[in-house]
């Protein structure tokens, strides 16, 4: 059975993934917006900053903002100031961990699909007097919406099983910042083998049926029922004025 | 005051677009040019869609957009409507949806959805997915779709060009029906000739960036005869005399008692608009000219005419004539004006055959 | 792109390709020709005591001529590839626990287990002065939160717990305690100064000439950290020499200037018995 520990474990990381999901698509589609419809040279440099922790091995980003959020620090101390707790160490810390880590998991499924989307439409939305804010709604949301779904869940999913940074920045510390990737971890140096066969399998399934989920959504019933007609209507013929 | 003005100067990718121009906002008006003229990117520039542009905009009084003062009112407050020439319709909305799109956003809702619909023929269709339409269903939803959100201006590029040829016909019937109920001012863009001829009352013509020719459409093709710049022709709006089904053909009064015959006319082609006038126009190479008049030739349409003009080209000669009053065109070879002798002034007869005068009947096969 | 401006491109380009080949080429012929010279002996060590050993090693060497390469690493994770097929010879861990396990899995040479050093534990702020002139219960009092090595998985975790436990300030800072993995995150975290104070290794303090305070030894049960020799080994007796010079009387002296205990030598250089502390336990 799944000890106490592990269950807060467990909390621990659905609670920051939900968190650090939630930010990451509130602050990743105005990017992701920005990049597709950006034309400057700057856009090849915001693109690398993007992606970078896609690259950067955990650690390096742990360890740098392990200095920045220590008290000694300007982000660090600017969040002291404003909210009287320290920042390093906090739950507040893994989540803005997280939110740099998977930034590119995000923003970047979700620029595809505007870039696909094109300035045509928009323009069609533009001379029916549709203002931006409404086309964004009315239009670029509804074809894009695969996109956002794919995005929650990449944006989640790596997340959780996130380790070298939540190992630097987080503290271990019981219901805040043990993450279940951590209590595994601890499980295996501890030679405390079943209990890690248990978590990992629970994970497994966990994820699976998360994933499974997401992609049943993502693939409506009327999205099934449209893809078949549309390849029947191929024989049809539909050439009339 | 109804009338568009528009100042333009700017460069872009491949040529600069030069105009200073002011249009009546009546009817309808074409905008010919060949591609590369600049047509597309002036009706982008009326509508707001090119913004880094420099020059102004006034419509029916109201300054839309003025570069040097900075003044840009955006496209979705312009009440300018466009029609893309590829309909551009939202696929994730049904024909119903997409018609009421610009409905659902425009101030005065004077126009109902289901006139609308009737006007262009999509009954039928209301609640079918967009994706599944043809090519010109999908240019009659976005038609449709331009028009429920009334504008003050439509603007339509090439709208017809990705349609075959009984498409065609239909749209440009429909589209003159709805000119005349709803008394929409229209800018047509087109590279097709004999399309802005069935509808534009007047013609702009562009080339290489800059407006060559403005006026009345019958006028301009004459003028553009002289420059080669089109297929010569003759344009002609004359009202119906009488249709003789058992021949197959109808007549048009050229004058008291003269009528040009041509192809049967069929309520389809009929446009309910111009109850009595038709407009046709014939090509000049179709027309001949005998110094004698034959009376007995199968060609049906011979008049009597006098040479107002002779303007040779290379190998041929174009003969600009007065015929009843009426200019007609005609161009025939240098070795057969020479034969000939044709000189100003001479009193000579030009035929040609029924099927030589064409009107929106066959305007696909052009 | 003019022709000759994309000719010289192209001449350049090529040139970079050739040059880079070339490095390419040498390093890896000479890393094959370094190997066929002398015995390398391939030692995997706990990341607190591989910059010590870094330091005796040199010595080692000039005396014997063996080479030593160091692979330094979590004890945990240096375990974990042991156990899987690593190539080394030696296993110096931070602990008594990862040599027993590799014992118990026949993976060592008879007899070759024992204790190389002792690890004595200290009390460090990066942010207030500390040294021996405090009492530790009236320093940890100073600190919202303490850091220490996690007690589950790290020998020296183990040990901070045990002197907590016995000053009674146990159940209190238990639930201040921010755990790194390894008694070397810890120092990191103090050192970041994200955390104020916390449990490190002294020898950590000696290599980084720093002042603390040095936890009297009675309040814990000593750190030993004991190495193997691998039965997979194809240089036992280069390994088997290098063991004897670590367990020599001049090379312990100098560990022990680390911030280490010494061992009690013998005679034939071999290991016999710790020193006896007294321990007062749990």
């Amino acid at each position: 059975m799944i000890e106490n520990s592990d269950l807060i474990a467990l909390f621990t990381t659905l609670k920051m993934a939900s968190i650090t999901t939630i930010i990451l698509m509130i602050i990743g589609t105005p990017l992701a917006w920005y990049l597709a419809k950006m034309k400057s040279r700057f856009k090849i440099i915001i693109e690398a900053v993007v992606a970078l922790p896609i690259v950067l091995p955990p650690t390096v980003l742990g360890f740098y903002l392990l200095i920045a959020f220590s008290p000694e620090h300007l982000p660090g101390k600017l969040w002291q100031d404003i909210t009287g707790q320290q920042l390093a160490f906090s739950f507040s810390a893994i989540v803005i961990g997280s939110v740099f880590y998977s930034l590119p998991f995000v923003v970047q499924p979700i620029q595809k699909a505007f870039e696909q989307l094109g300035d045509d439409i928009l323009e069609a939305g533009a001379v029916l007097g549709a203002n931006a804010f409404d086309r964004f709604f009315t239009i670029v949301l509804p074809i894009t919406k695969a996109s956002f779904i794919t995005a929650a869940s990449l944006g989640f999913a790596h997340t959780v099983g996130e380790f070298g940074i939540v190992l630097m920045i987080g503290g271990n510390i019981s219901g805040e910042t043990k993450v279940l990737s951590i209590a595994l971890f601890e499980h295996v140096e501890a030679f405390n083998y079943a209990k890690a066969h248990m978590l990992a399998i629970s994970l497994l399934i966990g994820s699976f049926i998360i994933l499974a989920l997401v992609y049943l959504l993502n693939y409506s019933p009327q999205k099934i029922a449209k893809m078949s007609v549309k390849s029947s209507n191929k024989n049809r013929d539909i050439n009339k004025a | 005051m109804n009338e568009l003005s528009f100042t333009f100067n700017t460069l872009f990718d491949g040529f600069e677009l030069s105009v200073n121009q002011t249009i009546p906002t009546q009817g309808i008006t074409g905008v010919f040019g060949h591609s590369g003229s600049g047509k597309s990117t002036l009706l982008r520039c009326i509508a707001g869609l090119e913004k880094r542009t420099l020059g102004e905009v006034t419509l029916n009084g109201t300054n839309l957009y003025n570069s040097r003062s900075r003044y840009f009112i955006k496209p979705e407050k312009r009440q300018i409507g466009l029609v893309f020439q590829d309909a551009r319709l939202f696929p994730h909305l049904n024909v119903i949806e997409n018609i009421e799109y610009g409905r659902n956003r425009s101030k005065h809702k004077t126009l109902f959805t289901d006139d609308v619909i009737k006007l262009t023929q999509l009954e039928a269709l209301k609640y079918k997915s967009v994706t599944l339409l043809s090519g010109g269903e999908k240019q009659r939803v976005a038609i449709a779709r331009a028009l429920l959100a009334e504008p003050k201006l439509l603007l339509l590029d090439e709208p017809l060009s990705a349609l075959d040829n009984t498409s065609k016909q239909f749209m440009l019937t429909m589209l003159l029906n709805i000119q005349q109920q709803l008394k929409l001012p229209m800018l047509y863009v087109s590279h097709s000739m004999a399309e802005l001829q069935q509808i534009s009352d007047n013609l702009l013509v562009m080339n290489k960036g800059q407006v060559t020719h403005f006026g009345n459409v019958h006028n301009i093709i004459h003028t553009l005869n002289n420059c080669q710049s089109i297929t010569q022709q003759t344009s002609l709006s004359l009202p119906i005399h009488e249709n003789l089904p058992k021949y197959g053909l109808s007549s048009l009064t050229l004058a008291p008692n003269t009528y040009i015959y041509f192809p049967l006319l069929t309520s389809s082609t009929k446009s309910e608009t111009a109850y009595n006038n038709i407009r046709c126009f014939i090509a000049a190479s179709d027309i001949s000219i005998s110094r004698h008049e034959a009376l007995e030739s199968s060609i049906v349409n011979h008049f009597q005419a006098e040479i107002t003009h002779i303007q040779p080209q290379d190998n041929t000669v174009l003969i600009t004539l007065n015929c009843h009053e009426h200019t007609f065109y005609s161009s025939i070879s240098l070795w057969s004006a020479e034969r000939l002798s044709l000189h100003v002034n001479d009193l000579i007869y030009i035929q040609f055959k029924a099927s030589a005068v064409h009107s929106l009947a066959d305007i696909g096969m052009l | 792109m003019t022709r000759r401006t994309h000719s010289h491109f192209v001449y350049i380009t090529r040139a970079l390709y050739c040059i880079l080949a070339f490095i390419f080429m040498s390093l890896s012929i000479s890393s094959y020709a370094s190997n066929s010279d002398k015995t390398t002996l391939r030692v995997a060590i706990a990341a607190n005591f591989s910059p010590i050993a870094k330091q005796l090693i040199p010595e080692f060497t000039k005396e014997s001529g063996i080479n030593v390469e160091v692979i330094s690493g979590a004890s945990g994770a240096l375990f974990q590839q042991i156990k899987h097929g690593a190539p080394y010879d030696m296993f110096l861990s931070a602990d008594a626990i990862r040599p027993k396990a590799l014992k118990d899995n026949y993976l060592i040479v008879e007899n070759s287990l024992a204790t190389y050093a002792i690890g004595k534990l200290a009390f460090w702020s990066a942010t207030h002065v500390i040294n021996n002139t405090h009492s530790l219960p009236e320093v940890i009092n100073r600190f919202p939160r303490l850091a220490m090595p996690n007690p589950d998985i790290a020998p020296y975790g183990y040990s901070a717990k045990q002197v907590l436990v016995n000053f009674g300030l146990w159940t209190e800072f238990k639930k201040k305690l921010i755990t790194g993995i390894n008694v070397n995150q810890t120092f990191q975290q103090i050192r970041s100064k994200a955390v104020q104070g916390g449990f490190v290794a002294l020898s950590q303090l000696k290599l980084n000439k720093l002042s603390g305070l040095e936890i009297p030894q009675q309040y814990y049960s000593p750190i030993k950290q004991q190495l193997v020799i691998l039965k997979r080994s194809s240089n036992q007796s280069a390994a088997h020499q290098f063991a004897a010079f670590l367990y020599r009387k001049k090379t312990q002296q100098k560990i022990a200037s680390f911030g280490y205990t010494a061992i009690m030598p013998t005679t034939d250089n071999k290991p016999c018995c710790e020193m006896t502390t007294k321990t007062v336990l749990n």
